[in-house]
C-alpha cells in the first residue's frame, strides 16, 4: 500500500540544505503494524510527513496504493486514505465539541451530512469516546483528547493511520488508552504506522524501522531488531529493559537467548529456568546487598497517612546519614481546594502530611491530576493552601509575604515543559534573569550563571546562541539552568524527561543526579516515570486524588503492583520480571527495579 | 483566568440551545438594537423580565451567567462613574469642588449600568447557548449573500472558531507561563507603568512563540485532514428552520412590541 523510490528530502532553504531524508526504499503491505524508532532528528516525523503528502519528496517517488504524491489530482485522495495523528493533543482538535471535531474530517470530504452523523457516532464507539461526543475537547485528559483525534481521522475511512509519537506527552494511563485503541484498530485491518521513542510500545509492532541520520539503518521484526543491543546502542537508541538484561546476561556467560522482548519469554527461557530451579544454596551472602536493597525490606509497607509525621526509615542508606537528619521541607496538613463555594469547586489535596530532609532525593509520582502539580506549587508560595502549613527549613512561608522573594530563590521550580519559558535573546541572558531579578551584585550573576550553565553540560559556545536556535533536549537543560542559576536548595523537576527521546531522557536524568551529588541540593522530582523514579531516588511518595497514598522506599512501593496499576501508574518493568522470576527461585527478591542489580541477582542464583 | 464565560458554551439539551443559531443570532442583534430604543425604566424591567425568561428556559445556571459580568466590571464602574459626574443637570443633588452629582447624572448611569448589564447577560446567552461551531455555522450563512461583494464568510467563520477553541488552552498556557516566571523571580505586581510593561516580556514572548507553533501544528493537521476552505464542503449538521425558530419568532416579536409599549407610557 506504501512504496517509496529512493526518496531524498531536504527542507528548502537559502543555498545547500542538508538532506533530511536519504535514499528511502521501503514497502508497506496493507494491514501491516509498523514502528518506526530514531532519535530527535533522524527524519522519522519528515518522513511521516510524506506518507499524506504533507510533504513531497525533492528526489525519488513515493506511491499511496499506487498514485503517486507528487500528482496533485491525488492529493486529497491520499489524505484520505492515510490519516495522521500528532503529538500534541491540544493543537489538533479544531472544533469545541467532540462530536463536532471528529466531523471535520468527513466534512471536509464532501460526505452527506446523514452519513457523516453515522461515521461520527461508529468512530467514537470505536475509540470509547461515545459518551463524551458533547464534551468539550479542552476539558479532557491527554488519552481521551488523542483518542479523539484517532476518531477524527477514523471518521475519514482511511486504510492507514500515522501516528506521529501520540504518547509523548501522556501518563501511563493514557498510553495504556491509546496503545490498546491503536492495537486494535490494526487487528480489524487497517495499516498502523508507529512513530515513537519508547522501545515498549514498539515491541507491539509486528516490524520495527530504525531511522538514523535520514536513512533507514534497520528494517526488521521487533525480535529482529532488538536482538542488536550494540547496534541500537550506536544510534542512540535503547531497547526494551528485558532484552538488555537478557544481554547482559549473554555477555556474562548466562546462555540466554538473544531476541526476548517481553517479561513471560524472560520467565520461559529455558537457560533462565534452568539455572533458577536448579536446587542452590539457600540463599546467597550479600546478596540483598548487591541488589541494592536495604535490610529493612521486611519492613511492611505501610499507609502514608496512618504517621502523623512520616520519617524517612527505610529510604536513607545508612552512611552520612547524620547530616541529612535535617528537615527542610515540613507540609502539615495540606488541604487545597480550587475555587472554593462554586460549582467548580474541586479539593485537589486532602490533608497531606510530608516532611523531606536536607539532601535528599524524593520522587512524586502521580497520575495526571492527582494533585502532585497543586503540591509542589505550594512549595515555594504560587499557591496558597486552603488549610494547612508549609514549612520551609522550620519558617512558615505564609508567615511573612515579604519574604516571598527569597522563599522561590530558596525553592527552585522547574515546570513542566520549561522551554516554553525561554525568552531572551541569548542562552547566556535568558540563564542570567532568576540571579538578576534576586538582586545580586553583577559579578555574583556572572558566576552563578556560569556555574549552572556548567552544571548542565552547556558549554561557552551556547552563551550568545538564541534559545530558540537549540535542540529540545538543549533548550530544556538551558532552561533548567535558569533556576538553578538561582542557587536553589530545594529544586523541584516537573516531569523533567518529558517529551524527549531516549538519548535526551538519559542526559537530563545524569545531570540531576550530579546535582543533587555535586551540589548537595535536595531534589524533588515529579514524575509519572517509575523508571526514572527508581533510577535516581531512594524514596517514593505516590499521590492519587489528593491524597497521600505511599510513602516509602521504591522496592516497597513497586511491590504494590496491583494497587498502582489501578490508579493509572506503571510498573518498570524490571520489577515486574523479579516479581515472575521469584515464583520460579524465591531467592530472587521481589523489590529490584535496575537491570544491574537483576542481572547480578540472577548471576548469583546460578552460581 | 481559565473560567472566561464570556464566549463559553454550557452545553445543555434546551429549547434554546436547539433554536437556529442564524435565528439566535439575528435575535441576539435584534435585542441589542431594542436597548438603545428604551427611554423608560419599564421598558429596562420588560427586557430584564425577557432575559430572565430565556435564561429559566435555557438551563444555565444563573451564576455562570453573572461571571460573565466580572469582566466588564472595570467598564461598567468607569462607565457609571463617568456618567455620575459629567453629567450636567438642574437638580444637583451635592457638590463638591467640581464634581457635582445631578439627578439627571444620576439617572443616566443607573441607565447606563442597567443597559450594559443587559447588553453583556444578553449576549452570553447566546454564546452559553449555541456551541461555536454552531455559531459560526450561523455567521458564515447569514454572511453567504456578502460572497457577491468578495467577503470571505468561511474564512472568517474558521478564524472565530479557532480563536474560540483556544480561548481556554491559552489562558490555561498564560497562566503556566506567570507560575514559571514567577518562580524564577519575575516581579508583575508592583513598580511604574513602564517597568510592569517590562516585566511583561518574560510572559508575552514565550507566549506568542507557543501561540505561533501550535497556529503552525494545528495548520498541519488540518491539512492532514483534507482542510481546503470550504470548497466541496459539507455539514453534519444542516441547518434547518424548525417549527421552534416559528414559535421563537412570535416571542421576540412579543417583546419587542411589549418594549415598544414602554415608550408610550
Amino acid at each position: 500500500m506504501i512504496k517509496t523510490d529512493k526518496i531524498y528530502f531536504a527542507y528548502p532553504g537559502t543555498g545547500q540544505t542538508p538532506d533530511v531524508l536519504k535514499e528511502i526504499d521501503i514497502s508497506i503491505k496493507s494491514g501491516e503494524f509498523v514502528a518506526i524508532l530514531g532519535h530527535n532528528g533522524s527524519g522519522k516525523s519528515t518522513l511521516a510527513r510524506h506518507l499524506n503528502a504533507l510533504l513531497m519528496p525533492t528526489q525519488g517517488t513515493l506511491w499511496i496504493n499506487g498514485k503517486d504524491t507528487k500528482e496533485r489530482e491525488n492529493l486529497w485522495t491520499i489524505r484520505q486514505t492515510v490519516g495522521m495523528v500528532f503529538q500534541n493533543p491540544d493543537n489538533q482538535i479544531i472544533a469545541t465539541v467532540v462530536e463536532e471535531d471528529v466531523a471535520f474530517g468527513p466534512e471536509n470530504l464532501g460526505v452527506s451530512p446523514a452519513e457523516i452523523r453515522q461515521r461520527v457516532d461508529e468512530t467514537l464507539a470505536t475509540v470509547g469516546m461515545e459518551s463524551f461526543a458533547l464534551s468539550a475537547p479542552h476539558n479532557l485528559s491527554g488519552g481521551q483528547k488523542q483518542r479523539v483525534a484517532i476518531a477524527g481521522v477514523l471518521a475519514m475511512r482511511p486504510d492507514c493511520i500515522v501516528l506521529d509519537e501520540p504518547t509523548a506527552m501522556l501518563d501511563p494511563a493514557g498510553r495504556r488508552e491509546v496503545l490498546e485503541t491503536v492495537t486494535r484498530l490494526n487487528q480489524e485491518g487497517i495499516t498502523v504506522i508507529l512513530i515513537t521513542h519508547f522501545m515498549e510500545e514498539a515491541v507491539l509492532a509486528k516490524r520495527v524501522i530504525v531511522m538514523h541520520d535520514g536513512e533507514v539503518v534497520l528494517d526488521d521484526t521487533p525480535r529482529g531488531v532488538f536482538s542488536q543491543v550494540e547496534t541500537m546502542r550506536e544510534y542512540v537508541l535503547s531497547v526494551p529493559p528485558v532484552t538488555a538484561l537478557a544481554h547482559k546476561l549473554r555477555e556474562s556467560g548466562l546462555d540466554v537467548a538473544e531476541d526476548i522482548m517481553t517479561v513471560e519469554e524472560f520467565v520461559q527461557d529455558t537457560a533462565i529456568q534452568k539455572a533458577l530451579t536448579t536446587p542452590s544454596p539457600s540463599v546467597i551472602p550479600g546478596l540483598t546487598q548487591v541488589a541494592g536493597v536495604s535490610s529493612k525490606n521486611d519492613l511492611l509497607l505501610r499507609p502514608a497517612q496512618d504517621s502523623i509525621t512520616i520519617s524517612t526509615v527505610g529510604g536513607i542508606p545508612s552512611q552520612g546519614r547524620d547530616d541529612r537528619e535535617k528537615v527542610v521541607t515540613q507540609i502539615k496538613n495540606l488541604t487545597h481546594t480550587y475555587s472554593p463555594g462554586s460549582v467548580f469547586e474541586m479539593t485537589a489535596l486532602n490533608d497531606i502530611n510530608l516532611s523531606i530532609n536536607q539532601g535528599e532525593m524524593v520522587a512524586l509520582i502521580g497520575h495526571t491530576g492527582s494533585g502532585k502539580s497543586t503540591l509542589i506549587q505550594h512549595l515555594n508560595g504560587l499557591l496558597k493552601p486552603t488549610s494547612g502549613q508549609i514549612l520551609i527549613e522550620g519558617e512558615d512561608i505564609a508567615a511573612d509575604k515579604t519574604k516571598l522573594k527569597a522563599l522561590r530563590q530558596k525553592v527552585g521550580l522547574v515546570f513542566q515543559y520549561p522551554e516554553h519559558q525561554l525568552f531572551e535573546p541569548t542562552v547566556y541572558k535568558d540563564v542570567a534573569f532568576g540571579p538578576t531579578r534576586m538582586g545580586l551584585t553583577p559579578e555574583e550573576i556572572e558566576s552563578q550563571t556560569k556555574k549552572s550553565l556548567t552544571t548542565v553540560g552547556l558549554g561557552e559556545e551556547f552563551y550568545e546562541k538564541s534559545p530558540f536556535e537549540l535542540s529540545g533536549g538543549e533548550k530544556r537543560r538551558a532552561a533548567i539552568a535558569g533556576v538553578l542559576a538561582m542557587g536553589p536548595k530545594i529544586l523541584i523537576l516537573d516531569e523533567p524527561t518529558a517529551g524527549l527521546d531516549p538519548q535526551g531522557r538519559r542526559e537530563i536524568l545524569a545531570q540531576i543526579k550530579k546535582m543533587h551529588t555535586e551540589l548537595g541540593i535536595t531534589v524533588i522530582l515529579v514524575s509519572h516515570s517509575m523508571d526514572d523514579a527508581a533510577r535516581l531516588t531512594d524514596r517514593i511518595i505516590v499521590l492519587n486524588q489528593g491524597n497521600l497514598l505511599y510513602d516509602d522506599t521504591p522496592s516497597q512501593v513497586f511491590s504494590q503492583a496491583e494497587t498502582l496499576l489501578k490508579i493509572g501508574l506503571d510498573i518498570p518493568q524490571i520489577s515486574r520480571l523479579a516479581a515472575r522470576l521469584g515464583e520460579l527461585n524465591p531467592a530472587i527478591p521481589s523489590n529490584i527495579f535496575t537491570i544491574d542489580a537483576l542481572a547480578d541477582c540472577i548471576l548469583g542464583v546460578a552460581k | 483566568m481559565t473560567r472566561i464565560t464570556i464566549g463559553q458554551y454550557y452545553p445543555s439539551d434546551s429549547v434554546i440551545h436547539r433554536i437556529d443559531p442564524r435565528f439566535k443570532l439575528l435575535a441576539t442583534m435584534f435585542y441589542i438594537t431594542s436597548l438603545f430604543f428604551v427611554n423608560h425604566f419599564g421598558g429596562y424591567g420588560v427586557a430584564a423580565v425577557f432575559i430572565l425568561f430565556l435564561v429559566k428556559l435555557a438551563k444555565v445556571p444563573v451564576l455562570f451567567l453573572l461571571r460573565g459580568l466580572r469582566a466588564i466590571l472595570f467598564i461598567l464602574c468607569f462607565a457609571v462613574v463617568l456618567n455620575l459626574f459629567m453629567t450636567p443637570g438642574e437638580n444637583v443633588l451635592f457638590a463638591f469642588g467640581f464634581l457635582r452629582v445631578t439627578m439627571e447624572g444620576v439617572n443616566m448611569a443607573t441607565q447606563m449600568a442597567v443597559r450594559l448589564i443587559l447588553l453583556i447577560t444578553g449576549s452570553s446567552i447566546l454564546t452559553l447557548t449555541t456551541s461555536p461551531i454552531q455559531l459560526t455555522d450561523g455567521i458564515e450563512s447569514l454572511l453567504k449573500p456578502l460572497k457577491i461583494i468578495k467577503v470571505p464568510a468561511h474564512d472568517i467563520a474558521m478564524m472565530m472558531t479557532i480563536a474560540l477553541r483556544f480561548i481556554p488552552t491559552l489562558a490555561e498556557e498564560m497562566d503556566k507561563i506567570m507560575k514559571a516566571q514567577k518562580a524564577r523571580g519575575a516581579d508583575l505586581d508592583t513598580g511604574g507603568l513602564i517597568k510592569r510593561a517590562k516585566s511583561l516580556l518574560p510572559i508575552l514572548v514565550p507566549l506568542f512563540v507557543s501561540a505561533f507553533k501550535r497556529a503552525d501544528e494545528l495548520a498541519t493537521a488540518m491539512e492532514a485532514r483534507c482542510y481546503r476552505g470550504d470548497v466541496g464542503r459539507t455539514r453534519m449538521k444542516v441547518l434547518r428552520l424548525a417549527g421552534r425558530d416559528w414559535i421563537a419568532a412570535v416571542v421576540v416579536t412579543i417583546y419587542g412590541v411589549a418594549l415598544f409599549m414602554t415608550r408610550l407610557l
